[in-house]
C-alpha cells in the first residue's frame, strides 16, 4: 500500500547523477516496491538509479563509510538522518519498523531535498530483500558495482 | 600561495539545540557549492564540519564555524565556549566517547567524531582549554576547480 501523504515531491538537482555504468541494477522505485514502503516525502523521479545501499543507525558510520547516491536504511528518525543524507549526497532514506517521523524531520527533508520512505519491515529484513534483489553494499573499501562484473 | 580568501562565511552553532544540529554544516555545504568547489572536497569538508558541529551541539554552550575558501584549499575553524576536552589524545581514539546519552539518540556519540575528522582533513589542529572551550583548525587541499 502506498499512500501519498504530501503533495510535494522531491526533485533532485545534482550535477553528477548516477550514470548507467554505475547503477546497481535497482531504481529507487523498485527498492521502494520491494520494501513495501510508503511515501513520507516522495522522490520526484523514482527512476533514479541506486549505486548501492548502506544501513546504520549511527550517523557517524554513515559519514565515515557510506557513498554518494546510495540508499540509507535506518531506524533513526531525527533531523540528523536527513542532514547526514544531504551531507553525503545519498539518494533517499528508508525508515524501518514503520516508525513515525516527526514533522521537523519531514520539513528538513523538503529543505534538503532528501526523499523519505517508511517500511514496516525490520532493518534486517529490508537489507536482506534488497541484497537478494541485487542492490549491492556500497561503501568505502568495497569495490564499486562495475568492478564486481 | 594565494593568501586572499575568495569566500568567507561564518555560521553560529547553538549548544544543546539538538534539533538544529547539522544546519550550519548543510548551509556551509551550499556555500561551498556556490563557490564552485569540487564535489570531493565539498564532501570531505562537509563531513568534518558536521562531526565538529555535533561536538559543539552535544558538549558546549555555543560556538561558530568559519569557512575560508582559497584557490588551492578550504580552511575551517570551529570554536566553542564549553568545558573543553580533558584528554585530546584519548578523544582521538576511535570508540572513546564522553558524549551524553542524548547523543546516541541523534545517531552520534559513538566516539567516531574526531577520528572521522582526522581521516578527512589534510591538516588538523586542535587546542583545548579546560573550562573555556575547544578550537579546531582544519585544512583541505582542493582536488580541482569545478567546471560548472
Amino acid at each position: 500500500m502506498t499512500t501519498h501523504r504530501h503533495s510535494s515531491s522531491i526533485r533532485r538537482n545534482r550535477a553528477n547523477s548516477t550514470s548507467k555504468k554505475e547503477r546497481s541494477g535497482l531504481t529507487l522505485g523498485e527498492a521502494v516496491d520491494i520494501l513495501k514502503a510508503e511515501d513520507v516525502v516522495p522522490a520526484d523521479d523514482p527512476g533514479t538509479c541506486l549505486t548501492g545501499c548502506f544501513a546504520a543507525d549511527l550517523m557517524s558510520d554513515v559519514l565515515a563509510f557510506a557513498r554518494q547516491d546510495s540508499l540509507l536504511v535506518t531506524g533513526l528518525t531525527t533531523d540528523q538522518t536527513v542532514r547526514t543524507a544531504a551531507i553525503m549526497h545519498l539518494a533517499a532514506v528508508v525508515i524501518v519498523e514503520g516508525k513515525r517521523t516527526a514533522s521537523e524531520m519531514v520539513e528538513a527533508a523538503r529543505e534538503e531535498l532528501i526523499p523519505i520512505y517508511r517500511t514496516p519491515l525490520s532493518k534486517y529484513e529490508a537489507c536482506g530483500l534488497l541484497l537478494q534483489a541485487g542492490l549491492r553494499p556500497y561503501r568505502r573499501g568495497v569495490p564499486s558495482p562495475q568492478q564486481h562484473r | 600561495m594565494d593568501e586572499a580568501a575568495s569566500v568567507h562565511h561564518e555560521f553560529p552553532i547553538l549548544g544543546r539545540a539538538y534539533f538544529l544540529g547539522g544546519r550550519a554544516s548543510t548551509s556551509m555545504k551550499r556555500a561551498l557549492r556556490e563557490a564552485n568547489v569540487d564535489e570531493s572536497t565539498i564532501r570531505r569538508v562537509s563531513v568534518s564540519c558536521y562531526e565538529a558541529e555535533m561536538n559543539v551541539v552535544l558538549h558546549a554552550r555555543s560556538g561558530y564555524v568559519v569557512v575560508d575558501i582559497y584557490s588551492d584549499r578550504v580552511e575551517i575553524r570551529v570554536a566553542d565556549q564549553g568545558p573543553g576536552i580533558e584528554d585530546i589524545e584519548l578523544a582521538m581514539t576511535p570508540g572513546w566517547s564522553s558524549a551524553p546519552e542524548e547523543a546516541r539518540a541523534l545517531g552520534f556519540g559513538a566516539g567516531m567524531g574526531l577520528p572521522n575528522i582526522k581521516g578527512q582533513a589534510d591538516e588538523m589542529g586542535i587546542e583545548s582549554t579546560q573550562g573555556e572551550g575547544v578550537r579546531l583548525h582544519l585544512v583541505f587541499m582542493r582536488e580541482g576547480v569545478s567546471d560548472e
